[in-house]
Formats: structure tokens, sequence, C-alpha cells
């Protein structure tokens, strides 16, 4: 069969144009990206290499269990180290070069803030773990919260706090959007409740010495100390106040309480700690809870924490979201905003009209002379 | 007045460590003239090489803070033999540029070695308390005032009293004048990053159990660490310690009496006031050019 010139050259403009169209018919059938921005190195990575573990086991049970109607995923980890400017940067990156079809956060809501207006602007569902309440009444439908917001931890450990009897409530708290936001809520709340504070400190996120703030409430008569802090800055907040003789009770934030802050103290300074965790992660409640600690354990060699288990609960969802209505980003997003009563391991997930999907979390009180926590009790907002 | 007492020790024991790492600072600029912009990091490192020593390979720890002192004593020699010595003879500017490298290597190099996550380096004093007016002061806090204050009379005590010292304080004011008199100026210059090294090596193992080893500690001692010595006087050996003591206690005292929340504020603020009224800080001398 002989071929002029012309017919060849149409030939393999034909066969290119079929290899492009296959090649896109492949795309669509491959890998499902998904982003994550997340602190792996750095200050925040204490808990940030607990979502970067969570998500890489949600990504292997996901592909296990079949993908997404036989698609695999594949999440895509971009590290937003300990300031805003790099966290934009990863989610930019992601964004510009991966173009993933849904997105996983960091868990610090200052990071969260700064990267807000470019989730908006790309119109992709993201999951985001930081507590602050002011990311959520920022507006933007395209954010979905995993984690309790700081008012339900505020909440939680302003109960832990009347638990405990205080009259004279003092707040330590770490200056920045979760602090801040925290430590205002539960002066509100002390104060309907009858028992407004004696004193407010806050500390910078570089600030290594604390003793000054922990007198100062010491000496307003401070008779329990509420901290909002994040696990490095915690675990040397408990030591110090054993360190300069504080007697009185302490409730913190959970952050102070996951297993990265807890390797850096001793059960001693543990002594009349109590506080909240998104999540009571105890083997003994067996089922899922057992096998995802378990499993957890064996693959990283370390416990897990109630962080990075929102995260694990979250790809899941996304997983269920996207075999439901695929990738569409407006019909994933639409799917997640009506979603309710999904059981999660450590969380019933029902999505508001701000995008908070967590309403729940533990009370927690330290067992003397150990580093394990027994539950006083759940609480639940709305 | 417990807690007035309690502040002003604790305010002592961080204002110590800021002197020790501001001496470092000081040594480095009156003998070459060259800021070390990684002081911070010189320190940090002192802090895990004690991890290094103590936590990692479970030495005791009088073994393993000698260990530590040593390493960090290698490591002054190495950073002359590798940084100041094939730059000693660019502009300033090319080795201050020098150090500023040499400190993010080093952040780097001890992100990857130890990675992200801190370490619990414990004092040799942990868990012992003192009692003082009813003020409870830690014993490592008490330590870390007393170390400090012995180091400077033996700093004292080399520069005054021993011709080493003053070999090294002749170079300082004019090394060619000290080659011409016959000194051993590479000598001399390689103890005095030596013993910058060494002082950030104690202020980092003074400094380990007070915080947690966190590769990067050493930004906000740097800071401090500069602010004291611009307070104290650059180029002043007393003026080190007076900085330091300075800026510790007014972090301290300046967030329990005045403002929590403006910390850092309070003690830059005293070292902007510094510099528009006294520039050349408690101890310095005023050094006017000629047009």
């Amino acid at each position: 069969m002989d071929f002029t010139r012309q017919q060849f050259l149409k030939l393999a403009l034909a066969a290119s144009l079929a290899s492009i169209g296959a090649g896109a018919a492949l795309a669509q059938q491959g890998e499902i990206l998904v982003g994550a921005t997340v602190p792996m190195t750095g200050p925040l990575s204490l808990t940030g290499k607990q979502y970067h573990n969570s998500l890489r086991m949600a990504e292997q049970d996901i592909n296990a269990a079949g993908g997404i109607n036989g698609r695999k995923v594949k999440f895509v980890f971009e590290d937003t180290q300990a300031s805003n400017g790099t966290a934009v940067n990863a989610f930019m990156k992601l964004s510009q070069e991966v173009k993933p079809s849904f997105y996983f956060l960091s868990s610090y809501s200052t990071q969260n803030l700064a990267v807000s207006p470019e989730v908006k602007k790309i119109a992709v569902p993201a999951m985001y773990a930081g507590g602050a309440d002011v990311v959520a009444e920022g507006g933007n439908e395209w954010l979905f919260r995993v984690r309790p917001a700081d008012s339900v931890s505020a909440a939680g450990m302003v109960e832990a706090a009347k638990l405990l009897g205080a009259k004279k409530p003092g707040i330590l708290f770490i200056q920045n959007d979760f602090g801040q936001g925290g430590a205002q809520i539960a002066a509100k709340l002390l104060e309907a409740a009858g028992t407004p504070v004696v004193g407010m400190e806050a500390y910078g996120q570089n600030d290594k010495d604390f003793s000054a703030q922990m007198l100062a409430l010491r000496s307003k008569g401070a008779d329990v100390i509420l901290m909002f802090v994040y696990p490095q800055d915690g675990a040397l907040l408990l030591r110090q106040a054993k360190m300069l003789g504080m007697k009185m009770p302490i409730v913190t934030s959970s952050a102070a309480l996951v297993p990265a802050a807890l390797q850096l103290i001793s059960p001693g300074d543990l002594e009349n700690v109590s506080g909240v965790v998104d999540a009571y992660m105890d083997p003994a409640a067996g089922g899922r809870m057992k096998d995802f600690i378990e499993r957890y354990r064996a693959a990283y060699g370390i416990d897990p924490d109630p962080y990075g288990l929102a995260y694990y609960d979250g790809a899941l969802i996304m997983a269920e979201g996207m075999r439901k209505v695929g990738t569409d980003p407006k019909a994933l997003r639409d799917w997640l905003a009506q979603l309710r009563d999904w059981k999660g391991i450590g969380h019933v997930y029902s999505y508001d009209a701000k995008g908070n999907g967590v309403h729940d979390l533990a009370v927690v009180k330290a067992k003397p002379g150990t580093k394990t926590f027994e539950l006083v009790k759940t609480i639940t907002v709305n | 007045m417990a807690d007035f007492i309690q502040l002003f020790v604790n305010g002592l024991a961080l204002g110590s460590v800021y002197a020790l790492a501001a001496l470092g600072f000081v040594i480095v600029y009156s003998a070459t003239g060259v800021v070390n912009f990684a002081a911070g990091q010189f320190v940090m490192l002192g802090t895990f090489s004690g991890v290094a020593m103590m936590v990692n390979l479970g030495l005791p720890w009088p073994i393993g803070y000698g260990a530590a002192l040593l390493a960090m004593v290698a490591f002054g020699m190495l950073f002359f033999t590798l940084v100041y010595l094939p730059l000693r003879a660019s502009p300033v500017v090319t080795v201050i540029i020098g150090t500023v490298a040499v400190g993010i290597i080093l952040q780097n190099a001890a992100l990857l070695g130890f990675g992200s996550w801190p370490f619990r380096l414990t004092s040799p004093l942990e868990g012992v308390t003192l009692d003082i007016a009813g003020a409870v002061i830690t014993a490592h806090a008490a330590l870390t005032v007393v170390v400090t204050a012995v180091l400077v009379g033996l700093i004292w005590l080399l520069f005054y009293r021993t011709a080493l010292g003053i070999g090294m304080r002749a170079v300082a004011q004019d090394m060619e004048a000290a080659r011409l008199m016959g000194l051993n100026v590479n000598l001399l210059l390689a103890l005095t990053w030596v013993l910058a090294a060494v002082l950030a090596g104690i202020a980092g193992l003074l400094l380990g159990p007070m915080w947690f080893a966190d590769v990067n500690m050493g930004d906000p001692i740097a800071l401090k660490a500069f602010a004291a010595t611009i307070i104290g006087g650059f180029g002043s050996l007393p003026g080190a310690i007076a900085g330091g003591l300075i800026v510790g206690l007014t972090e301290l005292l300046g967030a329990s009496y005045i403002s929590s929340a403006y910390k850092d504020l309070i003690a830059f603020v005293v070292m902007i006031l510094f510099l528009l009224v006294r520039p050349q800080g408690v101890f310095g001398e005023r050094i006017q050019d000629r047009g």
C-alpha cells in the first residue's frame, strides 16, 4: 500500500490526536491526587508529623479498599514549616503544579487563615484541623473543619475548671489567633458561670520562660490556671510550673497532652493536671479505635494523637464523598456541606453552615504518677 | 516578696545564659572585628552536644558534660580552620556573611541529625529546689548564676593575668603590631574562636534543662545576646555580662510588672533607648571618627 506524503502526514496527525485522547482518558482513570500541606519541619512539626503519618495510612487504607471506584488516591505533601508565608507557598505550589482534587491543610489556625483566600480562589474543597473560630467565621464555603473549634475546647476547659471547683481562675495563652480566641471565649464562659478570671497572661510563640506569667497569675490569687498552648510550649509550661512550685490545678488545651508533648515531660510534671483532648484515644474502647491505634503504632513506632486521627477520619470522609459524587469540586463541596452523623473513629461528624464538623470532646485528668489519662467526661457543644 | 525573689533569680539565670552568649559575641568581635551571626547556633550546638553525649550515648553527666565541651573545642577549631582562616583576607563583611551561612548550615545539620522533635536534657540537679524566703528556686537556676560568675572570673584572669590572654588582647587591639612583636597571631585567633565556642557550649548546656533542646532555639538566644551586647557596649567584656543580666531581668520583671504581652518588646525597647541615649552602651567607650 503506497502513501502520498500528504496522506502520511494526515495519518500521523490522526494517530497523534488519538494518542492524546487516549492519554487524557487514561489520566481520567488514573490516580486521584490529594494535596496535603503539613508542617513537617520546624517547631510545629511536633504534631505535623502525626497528620503526615495518618494521611499516609489513610491513603494505604483507601487504596487497599479498592480506591475510589477503582481509581487509587495519591497524597502529595508539601511542608508548611512554621510560617504562614511558607504555608501559602506550599498551597500555591500544589494548586499550580499538582492541581489536586482535594486538600488537607495544616492544623495551625494562623496558617489556615493565611491560606483561606487562596482556597476560595481555586474553589476546591479543603479540610483543616485548626481550632480558631475566626477561620470558620470567615465564611469560606470551601473549608471544612475536622476538629472541635476552639469555642468547643474552651467550653470543655471551663467545664474542667468547674469540676475542680475553681473560684478564681486565671488564663495563660499563646499570643495568636488560637490562643487569644480561646482565652477570650473561656473568659466569657467563666464570667457567665459566676467565676470571672482574676488575670489573663500572654506569651509569644518563641518564648521559653514563662515564670513571669505564671507568678503573675499566682500573685493575683488564681486557684486554677487554664492554658491555651501548642505542644512544645505546653510541655515546657507544665514543667516550669512544677519547677516554680505552683500547687494549683492546671487545665490545659489539647496540644499539651498529645504524645509529642508528653514525651518531653515526666509524670511529676502532670501532677494535678487536667485538660481536654479532641478524642479520648484508648485501645480499651476496642473496635475501630483499637485497630487504628495498634496499626498506627506498628507502622510508625509511636502512639497516634487525636489530631492525626482527625485527618484520618477526614480522609475517609473525603473518599466516601468521592465515591458517591466523584471529584467535581462543587459536587464534593455540596456533599460535605450536607454530611450528617458520619461515624468516624474519633467523632461523629456533622457539618454546620460554617463548616464545623466536630462538636464534642473529652475532659481528661492525669493518673497520678503516670503519663496516662483517665476520662472525666465527654461534652458536646452545638 | 517571694514572687519578686523568684523572678529575680530566674531573670538572673536567664540573663546569665544571655551573658555567656554575649561574651562569645564580644570576644570574637574584639579580636577579629567580626560580628558572629551564628552565635545563637553555637549555643544550640552546645545543647545538642549535651544531647548527643548524655541522651543518645547515655554517658553519665560529668563525662557527658566534659565530652560535650570537648566537642565544642573541636568545633571552634574547625570553624577557625574551615571558615575564618580562608576568609580572613577578605573584607570583614565576607566573614560576617560566612558566619550567617554557617549558622544556617548548623541549624539544618542539627535538623537532619536530630530531627525536628525537641529533646529533654536533664540537669544534674534535676528536681532539687531551694526555698529562699518563700520563693522556690531551682538548684539549676542557682547553678547557672554561679557557673556564669565563676566563668566571668576565669575569663578576667585569662585576659588580665595570663600571657595568653594578654596576647589575645594584643591581637584584638592591633593584629599587625602583635605579629611584629612575635606573637603567634593565628594560634591566638584560633583560641579566640575556641573560647567563643566553649562559652556558647556552656550556655547551651545550662540552657538545655531550662528549655528543651530544640534545633530552632538559637534564634531567640542570638537576638537577646545581640541586645545584651548593644546594652552593655559592643566590644566590652563587663558590658556583655551587664547587658545579659539587664536583658534577662528586664524580660522577666517587665513581663510580670508591666505586661506579659509585650515581654520581648520591653527588652528591645530598652535596647533602642540605649542606642538613642547611650549608643556606646553601659561600659563602652564613645568613639568618634574625624572627618
